[in-house]
């Protein structure tokens, strides 16, 4: 979690044109805040690259992986409640320490999750993730000493964003909480990227194609799967744990079926395997539910009719349109 | 090409987007905005749109404050706390609401308070019943639905007023949340003082999603307790009782008691099977005296629903904020909560008056009993009849 | 109340219990087995068996009509579904199927509150159901031993059917070599929509028999399709004989969970499911089929 530079060579199979793009890109983002100081608006987009990371997460499990998991969200849960209880419990002010704490208990937990997951292959392995997701779910709703049961966990401490002994800002306030975590998906992003375009994605991607012929080739399918499981979880429980720095409170209601579906549709909106795409499906979803869920009780009819459509006809999501389009002028 | 088109796209749906944002229509009179955080989807709809209605009732009755209309701005919460906390959000920084009211459950109403000193505007709820809430935030204040404390008050003075059901043992069941378990401990720890019988003082955690009572049926079955205590989501206490009758529960003379009274609508729903369920409330429609009479009577003829406590209380409540910013002659967040203390109102259910100790309500409040209902003009079939009153100071808590 | 008493009191509610699950899950698993689509929507299809009787119960008609009309139409809506979004993804991955049901869910669970909006419904059920009747000590309701023979009469007569009739054994032969059915000559398109309607029909009968035991609502669906997967997971997928054990295993957890620890009931469950899986990953009898 401690802000390790960005390796420029990390970009290699980036053209310089794009690199300079993206570069503006996070620039602007980061200028943001000090532009346009509307607190809804960046809690809200702060709010988005969080789902974002989570979505970007899922996609690795399920984009390259070919694994699909209905409650990634309770990773999410997992983690904020970590932190979130490490910071009101044993130290309010350390911040990364928490982080680490967090994500690294995540981990703890996704393992035999994922062991006993792994085993029982595709289909059984998404309804598997619904059974433990509702699980996680239930203990975190039940156990009402630790985790406030129903009502979530409240009263979570802002601690201070120091680097190397220097604060840089609080969570509390809006805006840092914004770059804060500006920084740490631009960082994950980046880090996924890389851990993707390695032999260790190709292998992945192997696998998602063809289980049975990388079997063939002496590729450990179940060791690889595991791997692809553990860096989704440990993913969702970063995002996890800006989630609790930035809200301040969870529930278990975070980590129910229905969020989880939330974030399934993010990554569909966005499109599969791309890891920005569900970044930018974040965005899109996040911004229909504000606004449809204000304008009408009916909003589960809308979801649905959006997830069916997206399905049939847009498998690629929104950056798949783009390809769409492209076919459409050459018909 | 690619590329191209997907930017293109991009920036077509952000142009929309700001456009969605900024486009709105501007007021001859800036209005004066509330926010009204109601759940409108989920297990309690019905309750928060009766609250709604409530709230949308006293906007319209008292027309303007500080000389300017007054605006609800409705936001649904899902009954689920971080989207109420994103929606209060909203209605404060991007709407400029000056004051929240509303809020259905308990948890929804303590993630909002955990937020007030970010937001900034006083939040008044008018049926959060946890006792979390006397003195929690100096801008947060309770005028609504009877607090848990005062229920279980009103509840064992009941109990104890009524031979039949004073010799009771009572089987304690809740649903498992900070509501549920509040209600349920002011209750038991009550009912002891007063030598009131209680069968499992580590009582029951029913969890909220709970569809078949039938192994808990069994439980107090084979307790041979002969009273229910019970502190369940009102719209569960109709399936409930019908579950507890088709046991035969109510037949062999099984008494329930409820830590919060049923709403109309779902009294209809449960019908028979909710005959003789015992509670106290603030306000039914059994209530007699001439501005609850001309009340329940433009509420049913405006809304065509059953009057409930839920709206009643809501109404009060809405009244009781719009009075203190007259009062405070501005929309400051602090001169709006220095107003709300110490202030009242004349409504149906007699004087409610916000306590300037502890930021809650004090109110007058009645014994009732589910019973098969009189000629009514709402033609309802069950009713909750009263039986006894009890003034505000009997309820406390203590000032 | 004796010791003996609250043992058949137990009993019977686990065995009402297990038997909705059982005929949910049996559902899911005939869909599953025949045209490898796992059904996420199932959950509402039995809601909304359950709204259906409920509806036809309060325009006057008997319940036992309501009984066998509720399964018809939550058929037909199922041959509607099969047509207009399962048909074009036959030949997609099941990933997409997966999320599609999803969103199917979503959509049905939707209709439902704008249709029958979100206050919880009673089923009036005939006036001699209501009655309890003693069984050795204990009240137990009319109903719910009537819910106790539907469940047995409709599980018997489906065992029936796939065993005794030419349909059935083709359906069954399906369920294991559909390559071989095909080249027999028969239509796979037809066994795929008929075993879509069978499995949606089902649905419907546990909605219609389960809404009068407890209560009807929008969400009713959710907990019974989190419960029926692990019914036809710990049963192995597709496997008939592992999904009527292993309901009536859960159904009895379940019930014994909630009258002697109350607090964890669910989490129990859970757990019971990680600890099989870990150590049986295809089922209680081995007999899981996956993709």
């Amino acid at each position: 979690m401690s802000g390790s530079p960005s390796m420029p060579d990390s970009h290699t199979s980036l053209s310089p044109l794009k690199l300079i793009g993206l570069v503006v890109l996070f620039i602007a983002l980061a200028l943001l805040p000090f532009v346009w100081g509307n607190r809804f608006y960046i809690s809200l987009i702060t709010e988005i690259m969080i789902y974002g990371l989570l979505a970007m997460s899922l996609d690795v499990l399920l984009g390259y992986t070919g694994l699909l998991s209905f409650m990634h969200n309770a990773y999410l849960g997992i983690g904020a409640y970590v932190v979130g209880l490490f910071l009101i419990h044993v130290s309010p002010t350390s911040l990364w320490l928490a982080c680490l704490v967090g994500v690294v208990f995540t981990g703890l937990v996704a393992l035999p999750v994922g062991w006993i997951q792994v085993r029982t292959g595709g289909l059984a392995f998404a309804l598997l993730t619904l059974a433990f997701g509702m699980m996680f779910y239930t203990i975190v709703w039940k156990w009402y000493g630790l985790t406030g049961g129903d009502d979530g966990l409240m009263g979570v401490p802002s601690p201070d964003i120091q680097l190397f002994g220097w604060s840089v800002g609080n969570t509390g306030n809006p805006a840092h909480m914004y770059l804060l975590t500006l920084f740490v998906v631009a960082i994950a992003l980046i880090l996924t990227r890389r851990i993707i375009s390695s032999p260790f994605g190709a292998v992945l991607e192997a696998i998602r194609e063809n289980e049975e012929r990388a079997a063939f080739v002496g590729i450990n399918v179940r060791r690889y799967k595991l791997f692809g499981w553990m860096l989704a979880c440990v993913l969702a429980g970063t995002a996890g744990a800006l989630y609790i720095l930035c809200k301040g409170y969870i529930g278990p209601v975070t980590m129910s079926a229905f969020a989880g579906a939330g974030v399934l549709m993010m990554v569909l909106l966005g499109g599969l395997g791309t890891l920005w795409g569900p970044i930018v499906g974040a965005g899109i979803f996040i911004y229909i539910q504000d606004y449809i869920s204000t304008m009408t009780e009916h909003w589960e009819i809308f979801l649905g009719i959006v997830v069916i459509f997206l399905v049939l006809f847009m498998p690629t999501g929104f950056v798949g349109l783009g390809n769409f389009f492209k076919r459409l002028r050459k018909d | 090409m690619k590329k191209l088109l997907v930017v293109t796209i991009s920036m077509f749906s952000m142009f929309f987007a700001v456009l969605m944002v900024v486009a709105q229509p501007a007021a001859a009179v800036e209005p004066v905005k509330i926010g009204v955080l109601v759940p409108l989807t989920g297990i309690v709809a019905q309750g928060g749109l009766e609250m709604k209605y409530g709230i949308e009732m006293a906007a319209e009755e008292k027309g303007k404050v500080l000389g300017r209309p007054i605006e609800l701005l409705v936001e649904d919460t899902q009954i689920k706390p971080p989207i109420a906390v994103t929606k209060a959000e909203k209605l404060v920084y991007k709407d400029g609401c000056i004051a929240l009211i509303g809020v259905f459950s308990s948890g929804v109403g303590l993630a909002i308070a955990a937020n007030i000193d970010k937001l900034n505007v006083p939040f008044l709820t008018t049926h959060v019943m946890t006792t979390e809430f006397y003195n929690l935030h100096p801008l947060v204040f309770r005028s609504g639905q009877l607090a848990n404390d005062q229920t279980a008050v009103g509840n064992v003075k009941g109990i104890l007023s009524q031979p039949e059901l004073k010799n009771r043992t009572y089987y304690v069941i809740v649903h498992d949340y900070a509501w549920g378990h509040d209600g349920g401990e002011r209750f038991i720890a009550l009912a002891k003082q007063n030598g009131i019988k209680i069968y499992n003082e580590s009582y029951d955690k029913a969890p909220t999603s709970t569809k078949d009572w039938s192994s808990y049926i069994s439980k107090i079955k084979a307790s041979g307790a002969d009273g229910v205590y019970m502190v369940l989501i009102t719209n569960v206490i109709p399936v409930f009782a019908k579950q507890a009758a088709d046991f035969g529960l109510q037949a062999k003379g099984v008494k329930f008691v409820s830590g919060a009274a049923p709403g109309p609508v779902e009294l209809e729903a449960g019908g028979e099977a909710c005959y003789g369920i015992f509670s106290a409330s603030d306000w039914s429609w059994d209530v007699n005296n001439p501005i609850s009479d001309k009340w329940e009577k433009a509420f049913f003829a405006k809304y065509k629903t059953i009057p409930s406590d839920a709206a009643v209380h809501s109404y009060v409540g809405a009244m009781n904020l719009f009075n203190a910013i007259d009062k405070a002659g501005s929309t400051d967040p602090k001169a709006i909560a220095a107003a709300l203390k110490g202030i009242s109102f004349e409504g149906p259910y007699g004087t409610v008056r916000i306590s300037a100790k502890d930021n809650c309500m004090r109110n007058d409040a009645v014994w009732t009993e589910t019973v098969a209902a009189p000629e009514n003009p709402f033609g309802a079939k069950v009713s909750m009849k009263v039986l006894k009153t009890f003034k505000a100071a009997e309820l406390g808590p203590p000032e | 109340m004796s010791g003996i008493a609250t043992a058949v009191d137990i009993t019977l509610n686990s065995l009402v219990l297990g038997g909705v699950f059982l005929i949910v899950a049996v559902g899911l698993n005939i869909i599953y087995g025949l045209s490898r689509v796992m059904n996420l929507a199932h959950g509402s299809l039995y809601a909304i068996g359950a709204y259906t009787g409920y509806t036809i119960v309060s325009l006057g008609v008997n319940f036992f009509v309501a009984l066998l009309l509720a399964p018809i139409i939550v058929g037909i809506i199922g041959l509607i579904i099969e047509r207009i979004v399962i048909a074009p993804m036959r030949k997609r991955s099941m990933i997409y199927t997966l999320i599609l049901t999803y969103g199917l869910m979503f959509f049905l669970d939707g209709l439902i509150k704008y249709v029958w909006g979100n206050e919880p419904r009673f089923v009036a059920i005939p006036a001699f159901m209501r009655e309890t009747i003693s069984i050795f000590g204990t009240h137990y309701p009319v109903f719910r031993l009537t819910t106790l023979v539907t469940t047995a009469a409709v599980m018997i007569g489906l065992m029936l059917f796939l065993n005794k009739t030419r349909i059935g054994m083709i359906l069954k032969a399906a369920s294991t070599i559909p390559e071989m059915v095909s080249c027999l000559g028969f239509n796979m398109n037809y066994i795929h929509i008929g075993a879509f309607i069978l499995g949606c029909a089902l649905a419907g009968v546990a909605g219609i028999v389960a809404g009068p035991l407890t209560t009807i609502d929008p969400l009713m669906g959710h907990e019974m399709l989190i419960s029926s997967f692990v019914v036809i997971v710990i049963g192995g997928l597709g496997s008939l004989r592992g999904a009527v054990f292993a309901a009536l295993l859960i159904g009895l957890v379940q019930t014994l969970a909630e009258f002697f620890i109350t607090d964890l009931a669910m989490v129990i469950v859970y757990m019971m499911m990680a600890v099989i899986l870990a150590f049986m990953p295809r089922g209680l009898f081995g007999e899981g089929k996956f993709e």
